[in-house]
């Protein structure tokens, strides 16, 4: 892997973490992560649009005129999300029916409109496939993490209803972390999510902090930092 | 500027064609997984093995009191007998919003069973009205309107016979209220129920 390639991995899932630093597709982040499948299932369907967006856009970068360029990203978001949302209800119905409306909303996420805007537009298809991919992971290891942690405190479990995502087998998935009827409610419900997000950037910016520090008294004798 | 008008109409007729594709390859199969889904939600209170008429087809839209209209309602047939009215009902009355409900009735009145399809209860206290949470829901079966009277088809927390979900007495009203509706219109419309003609021409 090339340096150009790591480093957009690295911006995706870490530096400029859509769900963590960009804070953008913030809706679909905070309200469909009651559980871990939830949030997978969510995360899977943007990362399937974000790098078809992102590869559209790029094909077409010499093709469109600057002035008409938003109605095309739009359209093209919106043709591809329909697409996700039609497949979604012939092959994973049941699924479909739990994200219900977030699948159309992923038209909204300004996390793909803005990719397209920002890197896809200006970028070789190559590099434009790789950002959507590590953009779309970066988002998705979020929901998945959000998703998890409000699944354990809220329910007790981890991996519920995977068989709606990923058939039959997968029922024995399910964990039973903690014992039945200790469910902090509170975690399961809309103020739940603000807080599990609220930690999650916390416990980022920490380890980003803790790094740096690391980093900067390996390179240098420079003094402690304030 | 013709150009633009170009670009822009091509990439929409692009977009048109690919979404027409989509949308022949997966209709019939939404359209069968959509049957799928009434057909095992009305099987839920009446086994397959008790009926043998085309139960998702045989139904017809109803005007109940107190709730949201049309109700829809299945009748399920064993050689050409009646087996249940299954209804499928919307209450406004939840503590958020509507409370979707499958009430099955014996051709007698009585009630065979009740599930919840839908709602936005609070989760932990209006969701024990769910079958997977709490055995709440399953108090109605075999009740009819005699069985409690009438004026006691009520929450016990406001005078009635039905016991009360702990600090979702909102919620537990809305469901007792909505099967005492059923129940009521059945009770009006038990000589023609088995009789209206189905809404859906056999396919």
């Amino acid at each position: 892997m090339n340096d150009s390639a790591r480093e957009i991995w690295r911006q995706g899932l870490w530096d400029n973490n859509p769900g963590l630093v960009q804070l953008l597709g913030l809706c679909p982040l905070l309200a469909v992560t009651g559980t871990a499948i939830n949030g997978l299932g969510l995360g899977l369907a943007t990362l399937f649009v974000l790098v078809l967006s992102n590869l559209a856009v790029s094909l077409t970068r010499g093709l469109v005129q600057p002035e008409i360029r938003i109605p095309v990203f739009v359209l093209i978001i919106a043709t591809l999300v329909t697409v996700v949302d039609l497949v979604m209800q012939a092959w994973f119905s049941g699924l479909s029916r739990t994200l219900g409306i977030f699948i159309p909303l992923i038209v909204t996420n300004c996390t793909i409109l803005g990719r397209a805007e920002a890197f896809a537009s200006r970028r070789s298809v190559g590099e434009a496939l790789i950002d959507g991919l590590a953009q779309g992971a970066g988002f998705a290891a979020v929901l998945i993490a959000l998703g998890a942690g409000r699944e354990i405190v809220g329910h007790g479990t981890l991996m519920a209803d995977a068989h709606l995502l990923l058939g039959e087998w997968a029922r024995s998935l399910e964990l039973v972390v903690l014992p039945e009827q200790v469910g902090l409610l509170l975690a399961v419900l809309p103020p739940g999510a603000f807080i599990g997000l609220g930690l999650l950037i916390a416990l980022k910016n920490r380890i980003a902090n803790i790094r740096a520090e690391r980093t900067r008294s390996v390179s240098g004798p420079s003094p402690q930092a304030a | 500027m013709l150009k633009t008008l170009l670009t822009l109409g091509l990439i929409g007729l692009l977009a048109a064609a690919l979404l027409s594709g989509v949308h022949l390859a997966t209709r019939e199969r939404i359209a069968d997984e959509q049957q799928r889904q009434a057909l095992a939600t009305l099987n839920q209170l009446v086994p397959e093995s008790e009926y043998d008429n085309e139960l998702v087809t045989d139904r017809f839209s109803a005007w109940i009191a107190g709730l949201e209209t049309p109700s829809t309602l299945y009748r399920a047939r064993r050689d050409g007998e009646p087996v249940a009215l299954l209804a499928d009902v919307t209450t406004p009355n939840g503590y958020s919003g509507d409370i979707r409900l499958l009430i099955g009735i014996a051709p007698n009145g009585d009630v065979i069973g009740v599930r919840v399809l839908d709602h936005r209860e609070t989760p932990g206290l209006g969701d024990e009205i769910e079958v997977q949470r709490s055995d709440w829901i399953r108090q109605f079966s075999g009740r009819s309107l005699g069985d409690p009277p009438a004026d006691q088809w009520a929450a016990d927390q406001r005078g009635g016979q039905f016991d009360t979900l702990s600090s979702a007495t909102i919620t537990s009203s809305a469901v007792i209220e909505a099967v005492r509706s059923v129940l009521a219109w059945y009770a009006n419309n038990r000589d023609n129920a088995f009789e209206i003609e189905s809404e859906v021409n056999s396919e």
